[in-house]
């Protein structure tokens, strides 16, 4: 059943009852405890009410009991047949069911017995607690625990009973765990008795039965409404089924009840039959009795209201009712006759016959619980505090008062009106009236100031205190310093008075003017026969007396004229002292010419040839004219003159302007039509302001229309609620006409107030705008910015501009408790100099905001500021000390002025600071210091010797030093190189230090469908494959690495073709002819060889016993030693690692420069034993190694490999002695015959690092380019088009070159001519000039690009620079040779590809007659296209003069692919049809110049490289001696020339014949080794290699030659010779 | 007598990594490293360490308690780089993968005495929606390449959008989710030990 219907029946019920409670007045009390008890009932099963029965009840309960037990398991809500108390007849039931009914009787008692014997231990005595549990279970029932699962709990049911829950759930429990035990069956009259025994009825339970009845019949009621719900309706049965007898359950009127709440174990043992039926008549009519239907039908009026009386409705008698709360008419007319019903005492209904109501409380609107203000019982910590939201200030640099809470702050701007001085609508009398209004607002303020009555009494005072001065009445004062005030008097009043002149002057025109004005304005009103403006001036005469005003209009022209005398006198007095000065001067120079010219006369009488002219014509001075005195009638005239010009003249009345407005305006009848529509513009047009508070609008004024007298008047005052520090203020005046749109005027820019200005003493200013707009209008309008005239023939034009005056004032607003809501100075502009302000004066001198004091002083000296006003004391202490000179004043500005103040030590102190100056430039990352760790905290603890070797290379850096480098041209390569690295490294830090995503953050990719296929194929593996591969191995990175940490791990295979020895018996013997010498090369045309194989090997003799030693940072380890030309070791070699400085970050990483040197050694046994006799007694044999060839790999490409893995030809010198190439049986037996093709022997190497290192990512940095951008934009697309179909071949369009710009890879490519050296050696063989120009190449010294620059950048040089730097790495050795190819009419490509063990790498392939052949430019060797032994072992793009191809073929081996560019489905060419070749020019130089090379220089580089290398033999000899064998030496010295000039080819025999000639008794083992020259070092790494100053048998001697070859351009070739030998006995 | 080395100073980090507060996680452990400057360098203790796996407390505050001691001493020359302590908290993901939970950094406090620090514990988060639906499936989330990046500034920055042939990197921001809060107690002593300089 559904618990909640339950629930909300029961709500119903009680409410029900309530009202039948109320209803009927019962009291409250007993109604409570009735409805309790109902309550409690509803939820419990009957049956379970018998069952906490059954110890008062007896046997009888039992099957009921059972009914309970399982009805409370499954709460089955299923009507069907239940058991029935039997009908005394038995007959009808079945044996079967009989002893069905038996068994579970049995069961039952038994089940009984149990619980009733726990229940009564546990419930002795029931009764007393009746009273009590009521309100217990009430309290249960309330919560709301769900009745199903009160059924379940089987809670008690009648009131007497009350017990634990708890304990009987467990005893039904018990019951419920009984097995069904099968016993004999009961007889029928037992069954019967059971089922029908008659108890006596309780006291109680008869006491309630008529109330349990009554409630039966609301009960009914509801189920009227309900009947879809009978388990419900059951359960409700069941309830009163308690309290009623045995009987009464039988009397038929509720058996239909006993159906519900059926048990689906009832058929165990229950009879069936057929359901007692009552007719529904007979029903109908006992419901009827009980039942109380109340009818639907709306109840006549009369009988709601007493007899006899009409009803009465208030509202019609015009009382007020309030609307009725809404019921439906039919729940109305229900209540209404349930009413009437049940009480008829009618009390229920009003006047008007309806139910008493009062008006809806429903309010028609939300409303908030009104805020309690009286409450004082809240305690208050608990009470509600209103704080008002923060504002966030985002604008952070405006942000007032840092430290402050933002306050409110309000600035208050009133904008009382706008005039317009001029308008575009101003007719030509508004312009006339604001003209004079104008003149008359200028009139009103100089009249305010009257300044000429001002300086008219100055000029009086200062009189009088000359003629005070002059007389004698203070005798006191002397005579000096009256003199000097009476001068300054004196001047002082000349300037007054001209002051005083101009003032009046003006005072005077501007009067005419305005008459002027107005006269214009009178003659024009007269003319245009209307007014316009209401402008009157009235000229008031104010008359004065006459002769008084002469009076003192003669005083004061006389006194003028007196001071002008006595000025003039003066000026006089002067001049004729000059005058005087100057003609006494005349006058001597008279005499002396007179003088003069009587000798000359003299002369002249002597010599009468003689020259007759003055001497100095020129320099005759001119006879000075005395000063005209002053007269005093002139003086008068002007005087007078001037008087009339600017005073008043004496008599003459006072003109008094008054400017009125009573002037009437014409009526537009009156006026032409012109002006009519001027009119109506005006009246159409309407002005508003807008108010813009840092630069946003913050409000705007209402729009008001324009007045005819061009005035608006707004009155509005914004309060500006700001937070931020005003920066500018302005208003913006806005036009509108008509409906149009809105124009800007002007703006116009509003101060920002003091902070003393506040609300209530703001003055209303006026701020004068205009605006520079052109407005041409066809009516009387004179319009903005166009001309007009007032004259009629158009002459005297006028242009006038919008403007006017906007009459606002801004102020700070007062708060509420009166104190000003002014922000704290901004702390940014303002604060400084106000606080400055506040402090000494002295003290802020210098600083930002105080002008220049001298100027100040200069100023305050000049305006005589009174000294004595307070107001003025702390600027004259100012003045005086800055006067006085005391004070320094900076004539500079100073940014941080406190700087001085924080600095804890002196600039110089800090450099000299050792410790300071360390952390700086660990900070710049300088190399020396970069991972300098623990920096000593005092200056005492750090040596003067860190800082040598970084003051040593700053100093070097200009120097350039030739110790280390020898050869000068060197030296200087190298200081350029160290540049550009330094410079190409100062890049790249900043490129370090940026970090992408994937470098911080490990996210595993989205898998795609090629991934998941892939590990899922994983998964079918084998475990263990019969070829296993290596696995890949998780990569470290390089920063968390430490010393020892790293390992070169070099596995060494086998080797093939190694040289074996020739027998020393052949001293004497002529070399045979079939041993294959070393030198063979041609692979191109290999030479077939006829290997006859000598028998001069006794049988069973080894022929050489090779062991392999590697080498790396002079960590030595070897293999065992194997047997054979064909040996095979397959060892792991473990070499440590250490990076430079124990620096083992990724640039450190890259730059190192170490080779790994594996070296292949034969072990030879000598037999030492002095004594034929002691042989068999031990054994005596010394070792000795001979050294057989190396192969080099550097560091950095086994980093940047990760791994190398393959075949690699030995580097076997030329000339091995007692060495051959032997062929062996198996060689002949044909087993490989490709590889006896390529002479040589081969090493099989695995290389790698032990774990695995990142290697440093390319650099992201791009860079900029002068390429066509369609051109990079096609390069992007031919890359990503190439990498999309074969992501690992390389493919190369654009580079970087040396000054960092992306260039086109074909602007490398251009023929270049090599040296003619070269060319002449052997003009007739192209073959072989191709050889000798891939030599030249191959000796320029090979660098890496990444071990010269930090990080991986590819960076190329053009071949001069190449040829410049005399170092490079493939690519650059590649385009040097292809553009040599390409001047010798080859056709030459660059081949990108990869090879071991460069890995990626730039090849060069030509094509000769039938073939290609690839060139390796480092080495110089060419490899046919299908040799197997060629390093390259991939191809991914060629590149031309003019073309890229890339390679689209299916292999990319360049065994197996076809090099026929031409053909586009093999090669992807980047330049087609689509994308012509646009000609792109080279950036190859034209040719290149080669200098020949100081054969000097080159010698005497021989003898100190000689020189060094001996001293270092000697030295890694520390324990013996060490013998040179001068003679063997010059022998090897003769013989190097030989080497170089057949590149080591065919000469070991004769030379083998010659050393043997010469040094026959020497037991002899050495070799040359030739290398490109680039530094000292890598020979002497070379020479230590080898191993031959291991030797060390007591009488051994050395032998060692060098010898250079130079190239041009300074490419030289070494060659070394460095041999040991013994004496033979 | 000339110094015998460098004078330093010694800081002597004793505590624990206490608790911490992941409301979405449970069974989680720690593991702690320090990062410190050039200058710095440990001279006893452990720099790193692993804790056991905790589980919530049951009570209102859901604690994850380690409890896991920290005790290093660093000698240095140089205040620079002082040393910072680098949290990362791993725990199982719905599948049973090992996760990370919270990275977190803190500065070892500078003042002797006892202290007690709450470090806010974030992930990185997918950089796409795809991105975080296949990590959370395959229970890769993504890590840092080394806890100890939390700990510096370098590279941390935003990026500016890719030049200009190259297309924008998709993959170019990565923000953090907060995750969590942990506890650290910490006991600083710090002494200067200066050898032989004294006496002139």
């Amino acid at each position: 059943m559904n618990p909640k219907e339950e629930k909300v029946k029961i709500i119903t019920e009680e409410f029900i009852e309530n009202d039948e409670d109320t209803g009927v007045g019962r009291q409250k009390k007993t109604s409570k405890v009735a409805r309790q008890k109902r309550k409690k009932r509803l939820p419990t099963a009957g049956p379970e009410e018998m069952v906490s029965e059954s110890p008062h009840l007896g046997h009888q309960q039992e099957p009921v009991q059972e009914d309970s037990d399982t009805r409370s398991l499954s709460m089955t809500s299923r009507r069907g047949p239940r058991s029935l108390p039997p009908i005394p007849s038995a007959s009808r039931t079945g044996f079967a069911e009989f002893s069905m009914r038996e068994r579970m009787r049995e069961k039952l008692q038994a089940a009984r017995s149990k619980a009733e014997s726990t229940l009564l231990q546990e419930i002795p005595t029931p009764r007393p607690r009746r009273l009590r549990s009521p309100r217990e279970k009430e309290l249960e029932t309330e919560f709301g625990t769900e009745p199903g699962e009160e059924v379940q709990r089987t809670q008690q049911e009648d009131d007497s009973q009350s017990y634990s829950r708890v304990k009987f759930r467990d005893s039904v429990r018990k019951i419920k765990s009984k097995p069904p035990v099968p016993p004999g069956f009961p007889s029928a009259e037992e069954a019967y008795n059971f089922f029908t025994f008659n108890f006596d009825p309780e006291p109680e339970e008869s006491e309630e039965k008529p109330k349990a009845k009554n409630r039966d019949g609301t009960n009914q009621e509801e189920e009227e409404g309900e009947e879809e719900e009978p388990p419900v309706q059951g359960e409700h049965k069941t309830v009163f089924n308690t309290t009623m007898d045995e009987e009464e359950l039988l009397s038929a009127k509720d058996d239909e009840d006993f159906l519900l709440g059926l048990d689906h174990r009832a058929e165990d043992f229950v009879a069936v039959r057929p359901a007692d039926y009552e007719s529904v008549h007979v029903r109908l009519q006992m419901e009827k009795e009980l039942l109380f239907i109340p009818s639907r039908l709306t109840v006549p009026t009369y009988k709601k209201l007493p007899e006899n009386v009409q009803p009465r409705f208030l509202e019609d008698e015009g009382l007020y009712i309030g609307a009725r709360p809404e019921v439906p008419r039919a729940c109305q007319n229900i209540m209404e006759n349930r009413l009437l019903t049940q009480e008829p005492g009618r009390k229920w209904f009003g006047d008007d016959g309806r139910i008493l109501a009062l008006p809806n409380p429903t309010k028609g609107f939300p409303s908030r619980p009104p805020i309690l203000t009286r409450e004082q019982d809240i305690k208050a910590e608990l009470e509600t505090l209103y704080k008002k939201a923060v504002k966030y200030v985002h604008r952070s640099q405006h942000m007032i008062g840092s430290g402050d809470p933002p306050g409110n702050f309000q600035l208050d701007i009133d904008i009382s009106g706008l005039i317009f001085t001029h308008h575009p609508c101003f007719s030509r009398e508004h312009v006339l009236a604001a003209k004079l209004a104008q003149l008359y607002d200028q009139y009103l303020a100089r009249h305010q100031r009257n300044k000429a009555k001002f300086l008219t009494d100055k000029l009086q005072a200062l009189r009088n205190a000359v003629q005070t001065g002059l007389n004698p009445a203070k005798p006191h004062k002397s005579l000096d310093t009256t003199q000097k005030a009476i001068n300054e008097y004196k001047s002082e009043i000349r300037q007054t008075r001209k002051l005083r002149d101009a003032e009046q002057e003006k005072d005077r025109t501007l009067l005419k003017t305005i008459i002027k004005v107005w006269k214009e304005m009178k003659s024009l009103r007269e003319f245009q026969r209307f007014t316009n403006t209401p402008l009157k001036l009235v000229l008031r005469k104010e008359k004065v007396d006459q002769k008084a005003d002469e009076e003192a209009f003669e005083a004061e022209i006389q006194a003028e004229i007196s001071e002008l005398l006595e000025e003039h006198m003066e000026e006089y007095d002067q001049k004729m002292e000059g005058y005087r000065a100057a003609y006494q001067q005349w006058k001597a120079w008279k005499k002396a010419q007179r003088a003069k010219k009587k000798k000359k006369k003299q002369a002249v009488e002597e010599h009468p040839d003689g020259e007759v002219e003055e001497p100095y014509p020129g320099e005759e001075p001119v006879k000075p004219v005395p000063p005209e005195p002053t007269d005093r009638a002139l003086v008068e005239q002007q005087v007078r003159e001037r008087a009339a010009r600017s005073r008043r003249r004496p008599g003459e009345p006072t003109l008094v302007p008054e400017l009125s407005l009573a002037g009437s305006i014409s009526p537009n009848e009156q006026c032409p039509r012109a002006e009519v529509l001027r009119r109506e513009d005006v009246k159409r047009r309407s002005i508003y302001l807008k108010v813009i508070f840092n630069d946003k609008e913050v409000s705007r004024t209402e729009s008001r229309p324009l007045g005819a007298d061009f005035r608006v008047h707004f009155g509005q005052i914004f309060n500006l609620q700001i937070f931020n520090w005003p920066e500018s203020l302005t208003l913006q005046v806005y036009e509108t006409v008509g409906h149009s749109g809105t124009t800007l005027l002007a703006e116009v820019f509003l101060p920002v107030p003091e902070t003393t200005v506040v609300t209530g003493r703001a003055p209303i200013e006026e701020v004068e705008f205009s605006s520079n707009q052109h407005v041409t209008l066809d009516h009387e309008g004179v319009g903005s910015g166009v001309p007009f005239s007032f004259e009629a023939d158009g002459s005297n034009q006028l242009i006038l501009m919008t403007s006017g005056k906007v009459s606002n004032s801004v102020s700070w607003a007062i708060g509420e408790n009166g104190i000003p809501l002014i922000p704290p100075l901004s702390e940014q502009n303002i604060g400084f100099r106000s606080a400055l302000k506040r402090a000494d004066a002295i003290s802020s001198i210098g600083t930002s905001g105080l002008m220049d004091l001298k100027k100040l002083a200069k100023w305050a000296a000049e305006s005589k500021l009174d000294p004595n006003d307070p107001n003025n004391a702390p600027l004259m202490q100012l003045i005086s000390v800055a006067t006085s000179g005391e004070s320094y004043v900076p004539e500079f500005f100073r940014l941080e002025q406190l700087q001085q103040e924080f600095n804890f030590v002196s600039d110089e102190e800090l450099n000299r600071s050792k410790r300071f100056r360390l952390l700086c430039l660990r900070s710049q990352e300088v190399p020396e210091f970069r991972n300098y760790k623990q920096i000593p905290a005092y200056d005492r603890e750090i040596m003067e010797k860190v800082f040598q070797d970084y003051e040593k290379r700053l100093r070097d850096r200009n120097v350039i030093e030739t110790k280390d480098h020898i050869d000068t041209h060197r030296a200087i390569v190298a200081k350029y190189l160290q540049q550009v690295r330094e410079s190409v490294i100062n890049r790249f830090l900043i490129a370090k230090h940026h970090f992408l995503l994937s470098d911080l953050i490990v996210e595993e990719e989205v898998p795609n469908i090629s991934i998941l296929g892939l590990s899922l194929f994983k998964l079918a593996e084998q475990k263990r494959p019969l070829r296993p591969r290596r696995k890949g191995r998780k990569k470290v990175t390089a920063q968390t690495l430490s010393d020892g940490d790293i390992k070169v791990l070099v596995n060494v295979i086998r080797a093939y073709d190694i040289p074996v020895r020739k027998p020393t018996a052949s001293k004497f013997q002529q070399p045979a002819r079939s041993s294959r010498t070393f030198s063979e090369k041609r692979a191109a045309s290999p030479t077939t060889h006829s290997p006859t194989h000598s028998a001069d090997y006794p049988l069973g003799q080894v022929l050489v016993r090779p062991f392999v030693e590697v080498s790396f940072q002079r960590t030595i380890c070897h293999t065992t030693t194997a047997e054979g030309p064909n040996p095979s070791w397959n060892e792991e070699l473990e070499l440590p690692f250490r990076a430079p400085n124990g620096d083992y970050s990724t640039a450190s990483l890259q730059s190192v420069k170490d080779d790994v040197f594996i070296n292949i050694f034969d072990e030879v046994l000598y037999d030492v034993l002095e004594d034929d006799r002691e042989r068999g007694r031990g054994i005596h044999t010394r070792i000795e190694r001979h050294w057989l060839g190396s192969v080099k790999i550097p560091f950095s490409t086994i980093y940047f490999q990760a791994k190398i893995d393959g075949t690699f030809k030995i580097d076997i010198p030329p000339v091995l002695l007692g060495y051959s190439k032997e062929r062996s049986l198996i060689l002949e037996r044909g087993f490989d015959a490709a590889r006896s093709l390529s002479a040589g022997s081969y090493i099989t190497l695995f290389i790698t690092i032990e774990p695995q290192l990142v290697p440093g990512e390319s650099v992201r940095e791009k860079f900029d380019s002068q390429e066509d951008e369609k051109l990079l934009q096609a390069t992007e697309k031919f890359q990503t088009e190439c990498a999309l179909k074969f992501p690992h071949r390389q493919c190369l369009t654009t580079v970087t070159d040396i000054s960092g710009k992306t260039v086109f890879v074909t602007r490398y490519l251009k023929p270049l001519s090599p040296p003619q050296e070269l060319l002449d050696a052997r003009p007739n063989d192209p073959q072989a000039t191709a050889e000798l120009v891939a030599r030249y190449v191959s000796l320029i010294p090979f660098l890496p690009d990444t071990v010269s620059f930090a990080g991986i950048c590819d960076l190329w040089s053009t071949s001069d620079q190449f040829l410049d730097l005399l170092a490079g790495d493939e690519e650059e050795h590649a385009v040097l040779l292809c553009n040599y190819f390409l001047s010798l009419g080859k056709k030459a490509w660059l081949m990108m590809g990869s090879a071991i063990p460069e890995g990626p790498t730039a090849y060069v392939l030509t094509r000769e007659q039938s073939h290609y052949l690839i060139w390796n430019p480092c080495t110089g060797h060419f490899y046919g296209q299908f040799d197997t032994f060629c390093p390259l072992k991939s191809v991914g793009c060629l590149i031309g003069p003019d073309n890229i191809w890339f390679n689209t073929q299916r292999y990319d081996s360049p065994l197996r692919i076809n090099f026929d560019v031409t053909k586009p489905k093999l090669w992807k060419s980047f330049f087609s049809r689509s994308l012509p070749y646009p000609g792109l020019s080279s950036v190859q130089p034209e040719e290149l110049i080669y200098q020949c090379t100081d054969k000097a220089a080159a010698a005497e580089l021989q003898d100190r490289i000689e020189k060094i290398l001996k001293e270092k033999i000697m030295d890694w000899r520390p324990r013996h001696l060490t013998r040179w064998n001068r003679y063997c030496t010059s022998a090897l010295r003769h013989f190097l020339p030989v080497l170089e000039r057949s590149r080591g080819e065919d000469v070991e025999d004769d030379h083998r014949a010659e050393l043997l000639k010469q040094l026959g008794d020497y037991r002899f083992s050495g070799f040359p080794l030739h290398m490109p020259y680039s530094e000292l070092k890598p020979l002497i790494e070379a020479v230590y290699s080898t191993g031959v100053h291991n030797i060390d048998v007591p009488n051994v001697e050395f032998a060692l030659a060098v010898y250079i070859h130079p190239y041009p351009k300074n490419v030289l070739s070494v060659w070394i010779y460095v041999a040991s030998l013994i004496r033979n006995r | 007598a000339p110094p015998a080395g460098p004078s330093v100073f010694l800081l002597m980090v004793n505590g624990q990594v206490e608790s911490a507060q992941f409301p979405e996680y449970d069974e989680l452990y720690c593991k702690y490293c320090f990062v410190y400057g050039q200058d710095w360098a440990p001279t006893a203790g452990l720099e790193e360490g692993i804790s056991q796996i905790t589980c919530k407390s049951q009570d209102v505050r859901q604690a994850l308690v380690w409890n896991f001691p920290i005790d290093v001493t660093f000698k240095s020359t140089n205040p620079y780089g002082w040393p910072q302590i680098v949290l990362s908290v791993y725990g199982p993901d719905v599948f049973g993968n090992d996760v990370v939970r919270g990275y977190g950094a803190v500065h070892v406090p500078f003042s002797p005495g006892r202290h007690k620090r709450t470090i806010p514990m974030f992930v990185p988060e997918s950089t796409s929606k795809l991105q975080r639906l296949t990590s959370w499936f395959m229970g890769r989330r993504p890590e840092y390449t080394d806890p100890k990046v939390v700990a510096q500034g370098e590279g941390r920055e935003g990026k500016p959008p890719g030049f200009r042939p190259c297309p924008p990197p998709i993959l170019g921001f990565s923000s953090l989710l907060p995750s969590g809060l942990a506890l650290v107690h910490f006991q600083i002593n710090r002494r200067r030990r200066t050898f032989w300089h004294a006496c002139p």
